[in-house]
């Protein structure tokens, strides 16, 4: 039903990680050789151990042992000290690519083109950040530096036991295939199984999203039984997954079992043979069985912490996918000759079959403020969208001062849309979005050009009140005001406004329209207007109607041709009982 | 609020009790397994590599191989007994946490909706992970206690300086528990930030676009992400000195007995294939020791997850519990002396059958009307809903009498039928799709009714949404019905459509139907029986439309600009 946001291939998954670590190449060889020396030496311990058993043996004396408690006392505090260190060193190595990660994903996220989130659906989105990160995290911190480890000290004891005798370490090395055979048979069927999981742990977060966002209506139509049953039932889904998944993960086990078994059972007979050759030692024998052994618990945890990075691959997937999405790029700009905004012959269709423009062209001049009139479905929002560059025209162009939109500098032009969003923290920081590290006074004089000021100096901290989600609630209008004053603050030469005076329809109504008009004042301006109150102050309007421009001129002389404009104009007076008189 | 956290676990551990005790019992017994096969490789090097004796070589390999077997069988079904209890705990607090935050009285709670879901998803499981740490706790102690009574076999005094050794270890790394719980909670919070921050700069990337402000955003995330970055840095820190210190110190441990073992062989008091079992024994141990270690910091983990899940499911309710259930027919409302935020006295009655319409000088006075009536809470004065005290109606019922649709409104992933019909009702669905004008919204869309609509209506434009609530808001067929503004996004020719719509469906001849709608159209005014214009939080005017209209100038300048 929606389009979702596309998962990244495994290749490119690879080539983003293989790419992180070649731009921290000094980091990386830090990690593994201090890891490589943690490896060593809980390696030496076992060595010194069977040197001691043939000693024993051979009936030495107990100084024998002296040499041997250095070595291994030694070894135990270097141990200690590499694996505390690599475990950082592998854990800051992963959390910094872990926030890069999670940087580029939520700042490729903002720069989506408008269509394509709308279509995808936010929810997916917001699951990409939000769990799937945590998922990484976790692995990140919990997992990936012990596996490390092991992996180190896999390697590390199959050379040891091959430095004793080579026959030994080929014994150990029976292992081997038995854990690529369970590996071969694990991996294809776990991962379609991990990507159902996370399909329906999305399909979770969307509904919890959705349910958390719209409390509200939730509540009144007594919706929240219904809410729940879907929250219930989706997580239920995910939970019989992650078991389903989790049976599979244990039959796995029993292979690395029996991959255990036989590399331990062809090293204790080898070495039984080797020593009744005189090739080997007791104590040689003693110290590859117990090296051996010793990998039983990392190799274990290498095979039972599999699920979380394999987990931890499919949401990398995810955020991977979500980084090489194509993002609206504006070029560095071209700088306008002046700020006439027109748009030539635009012509724009959402589904490339129904056009929602036809060949529209209209030419704002430097300073004027054009109206845009017509019912719903007319395409004024379209046209806005296009004009503000949110939208590409589909044939046509539109341009400030004769450079297309997209090509414009930053900040030439801004839109004021219906969808009003308090952001939430500090006020201030609210408004700074709109330019960054405006000063309080700037902010100030923004907020008191759209008549906000008052109330803002009234409420509780100033400026530093926290507004927004979890902060204090603003009024529809007051968040109107705040869109308005971000506006004034971004100071854009041409300025479009989309139904920003829509809540005009509630109380504060001539505030928010003086406000609008104070925010406009000596810009280049594109109303799309409801209210023809609204239009009939503007210095030009333009009427669509079913994607085409149908009228064209200031109010009166459009009220004086006795077309379309007129007709609405007359429905609207109408419903003045008394025909009070024009504003 | 810490203590509520540990009762969150507790309850855990015991309402899965069968599943982690028979779980638990099967790890302990693969526990058990893995601690034979060092005593297995001792007895194989004594009985049959040191003598040469290949019968006894395969009876002992025979031997090892019925280990293998016991162990791998008690894992797979262990485990998965507790993997079915890890993922019915994290559900059961997922549809907890959730039924509190969707509960219709109301909650009282500082997390936002980012830290909500982050309650609901991360913290739910973190706070089940607990039963994967007890059996691995109990599965450790096991092991150890096996591998001691081996030793003591073996040799008194190396199972003594085994037993008493390990808890000393243990507790000298207990002192830093508090610490790592700290850095951990520090660096979950920051977290948390990142998470919501994200959150709300996604929901409101709209308006940064129209700003170009979205370059802007991303700076202020990363601001947060390097935050969250350096708290999981100084987590790790911590965790890491930690982890030095109980790696050292368990290595030394079990280096420690071998060396004593080592004394004894030198000295005649064991055997070789002995002393290699202690070598082995020991070297076992270092794992069941380290995984004790790092217990606290785990349980630490799930400790403050379960805290903000008992955050959340501990929260208080907003409204009383009522039980009057006042009759529909005929129901009216009536607000005498009310105080809540700007408004300052207010007198409001809407009597059966009767269309008001109320105009607000002041935004603030429409939005906490609008706010009160959907969640009468923290006001003085009368609210009486049928004749009762509204706080003394039954929620449900009184949800049933009242609705109340807010101005901005919320619109669900499914179809259009599905987020107007949404209980279902689909007899009147043309009727009132046609009164709010919406049926030209389903007819423009070529699947209907069952058109599709994305997350939160993003795929409808604002007056197609605003149609949708209102059809939706209509069809319910409240006896009482609040709206709030709900034209703003529709062109003046609807709005007077919309207007008629609303009076012929709710106010035909004989209808009991109370309609308060708070606006400034004059298109819907003028359809309402009576309009009551606040000021200053108080009633200062009451009339027709047409009489107002005509009369009172101040009105003609506020409604009909």
């Amino acid at each position: 039903m929606t389009a979702r946001l596309p998962v990244a291939t495994a290749r490119q998954s690879w080539d983003w990680l293989r790419a992180e670590a070649r731009d921290r190449r000094g980091e990386v060889a830090g990690t593994v050789a201090v890891g490589l020396l943690a490896a060593a030496a809980s390696i030496v311990p076992v060595w010194a151990l069977g040197l001691l058993v043939d000693r024993v043996r051979a009936g030495a004396g107990t100084s024998a042992i002296v040499g041997l408690i250095l070595v291994i006392v030694v070894s135990a505090l270097v141990g200690g000290g590499a694996t505390g260190l690599s475990t950082y060193l592998g854990g800051r190595l992963g959390a910094r690519m872990l926030a890069d990660l999670r940087e580029s994903t939520v700042a490729t996220a903002l720069r989506l083109p408008a269509l394509v989130l709308d279509r995808a659906g936010r929810g997916d989105l917001l699951s990409r950040v939000g769990a799937d990160i945590a998922a990484i995290g976790k692995a990140v911190s919990d997992v990936v530096p012990p596996l490390f480890s092991s992996v180190l000290l896999a390697v590390l004891s199959l050379a040891a036991m091959t430095g004793i005798d080579w026959r030994l370490g080929l014994a150990g090395a029976v292992a081997v295939p038995f854990y690529v055979a369970a590996l071969r048979w694990y991996l294809p069927r776990s991962g379609p199984r991990y990507a159902q999981e996370r399909a329906a742990v999305a399909e979770r977060s969307q509904l919890l999203v959705e349910s958390m966002q719209g409390l509200r209506t939730v509540h009144a139509y007594r919706l929240e039984d219904r809410h729940l049953r879907d929250v219930d039932g989706a997580s239920a889904r995910a939970r019989d997954l992650t078991v389903n998944v989790f049976a599979l993960l244990t039959r796995f086990g029993g292979r690395i079992n029996r991959a255990e078994f036989f590399g331990l059972a062809a090293l204790l007979t080898t070495g039984f043979l080797l020593v009744r050759e005189g090739a080997v030692t007791v104590g040689e024998t003693s110290a590859a069985a117990l090296l051996f052994h010793r990998l039983f618990n990392p190799v274990a945890m290498l095979v039972f912490t599999f699920d979380e990075v394999q987990a931890a691959g499919a949401s990398l997937a995810r955020l991977v996918g979500v980084q090489r999405m194509p993002v609206e790029q504006r070029a560095g700009g071209r700088r306008p000759a002046d700020s006439t905004l027109s748009l030539d012959e635009v012509g724009f269709s959402y589904d490339g079959v129904t056009p929602v423009l036809r060949d529209v062209s209209l030419r704002v001049a430097p300073g004027e403020r054009v109206a845009l009139v017509g019912s719903t479905g007319a395409g004024k929002t379209t046209a806005a969208s296009i004009a503000a560059g949110l939208l590409r025209p589909g044939s046509g162009t539109a341009r400030v001062g004769g450079v297309p939109v997209a090509e414009l500098p930053a900040h030439t032009v801004a839109i004021v849309s219906q969808e009003t969003h308090v952001f939430a923290g500090p006020l201030v920081e609210d408004l700074r979005l709109a330019r960054p590290g405006a000063d309080v006074a700037d902010v100030e004089a923004a907020l008191a050009t759209v008549g906000a000021w008052e109330w803002v100096h009234a409420l509780p901290d100033g400026l530093d009140t926290v507004v927004g989600e979890g902060g204090r609630d603003l009024t529809a209008a007051q968040a109107q005001q705040l869109a308005l004053a971000r506006l004034v603050l971004l100071d854009p030469a041409v300025a479009i406004l989309d139904e920003a005076t829509a809540e005009a329809g509630s109380a504060g109504a001539r505030a928010l329209e003086e406000a609008a008009a104070a925010a406009l004042r000596g810009r280049t301006a594109l109303v799309v207007a409801h209210r023809l109150t609204q239009a009939a102050a503007a210095d030009r309007i333009v009427v669509l109607e079913h994607g085409s421009i149908v009228e064209s001129g200031p109010h009166a002389e459009l009220v004086a041709a006795g077309g379309r404009y007129a007709r609405l104009w007359a429905a609207w007076e109408s419903r003045t009982p008394t025909g009070a008189d024009h504003p | 609020m810490s203590r509520s956290g540990g009762r969150i676990l507790r309850r855990a551990i015991t309402r899965n009790g069968r599943r982690l005790s028979a779980g638990t019992a099967l790890v302990g017994l693969f526990q058990a397994c893995e601690a034979a096969i060092p005593v297995l490789i001792g007895v194989i090097v004594d009985r049959a590599v040191t003598p040469g004796d290949g019968t006894a070589l395969a009876l002992w390999i025979g031997v090892l191989g019925l280990v293998f077997a016991v162990l791998t069988l008690s894992y797979r079904f262990g485990a998965r007994l507790l993997m079915a209890a890890i993922a019915e705990e994290a559900h059961r607090l997922r549809v907890e946490v959730s039924a509190k935050i969707l509960h219709p009285r109301g909650v009282h709670t500082d997390f936002r909706a980012g830290d909500l879901l982050t309650v609901s998803t991360s913290d739910a499981d973190n706070t089940s992970y607990l039963l994967d740490y007890v059996p691995r706790i109990v599965g450790a102690l096991v092991a150890t206690a096996v591998s001691a009574v081996t030793l003591l076999l073996i040799s008194v005094p190396l199972g003594l300086a085994v037993l008493l050794a390990t808890p000393l270890v243990l507790i000298v790394l207990q002192i830093s528990a508090p610490l790592i719980r700290k850095r951990v909670a520090d660096e979950q919070e920051q977290a948390g930030r990142a998470a919501s921050l994200a959150v709300d700069l996604v929901t409101g990337l709209r308006p940064l676009r129209g700003i170009g402000a979205r370059e802007a955003a991303a700076e202020r995330y990363r601001g947060v992400s390097r935050r969250s970055l350096a708290a999981t840095l100084r987590a790790g820190r911590t965790q890491s000195i930690y982890l030095t210190a109980s790696t050292t110190l368990s290595t030394l441990l079990a280096c420690g007995i071998a060396i004593l073992a080592g004394w004894f062989a030198l000295t005649g008091r064991i055997t070789v294939g002995q002393f290699i079992t202690v070598i082995g024994s020991a070297q076992f141990l270092v794992e069941p020791f380290g995984l004790l270690a790092i217990v606290p910091g785990l349980v630490a983990e799930a400790r403050a997850s379960a805290d903000r899940v008992a955050r959340a499911t501990d929260a208080g309710l907003i409204l009383p519990r009522g039980t009057a259930a006042p009759a529909a027919e005929r129901c009216e409302l009536r607000l005498s002396g009310v105080r809540h935020g700007p408004l300052a006295g207010l007198d409001l009655h809407v009597r059966p059958g009767e269309f008001v319409g109320v105009v607000a000088r002041r935004a603030a006075d429409a939005e906490a009307l609008v706010g009160l009536l959907a969640l009468p809470t923290g006001y003085e004065g009368t609210v009486q809903l049928g004749g009762v005290p509204i706080d003394e109606v039954d929620r449900d019922h009184a949800r049933r009498l009242l609705l109340v649709e807010p101005h901005h409104c919320d619109l669900f992933t499914g179809t259009i039928a599905a987020n107007v019909a949404v209980h279902d009702d689909r007899d009147s669905l043309a009727e009132a799709l046609a009164a709010a004008a919406a049926d030209e919204v389903v007819d423009t869309h070529p699947d209907g009714l069952d058109t599709p609509v994305a997350e939160r209506g993003a795929s409808l434009s604002g007056g197609q949404r605003q149609r949708l609530a209102l059809a939706r808001a209509l069809l319910a067929r409240p006896p009482v019905l609040v709206l709030h503004d709900p034209t703003t996004a529709v062109d003046a020719v609807t709005e007077h459509a919309i207007a008629q719509g609303i009076r012929a469906l709710r106010h035909g001849p004989g209808s009991g139907f109370g309609t308060v709608v708070i606006t400034s159209s004059p298109a819907l005014l003028a359809a309402t029986d009576r309009v009551v214009v606040l000021g200053d939080g108080v009633v200062t005017a009451e009339g027709t439309h047409a009489d107002l209209g005509a009369a009172d100038d101040s009105y003609r300048r506020l409604v009909l600009r």
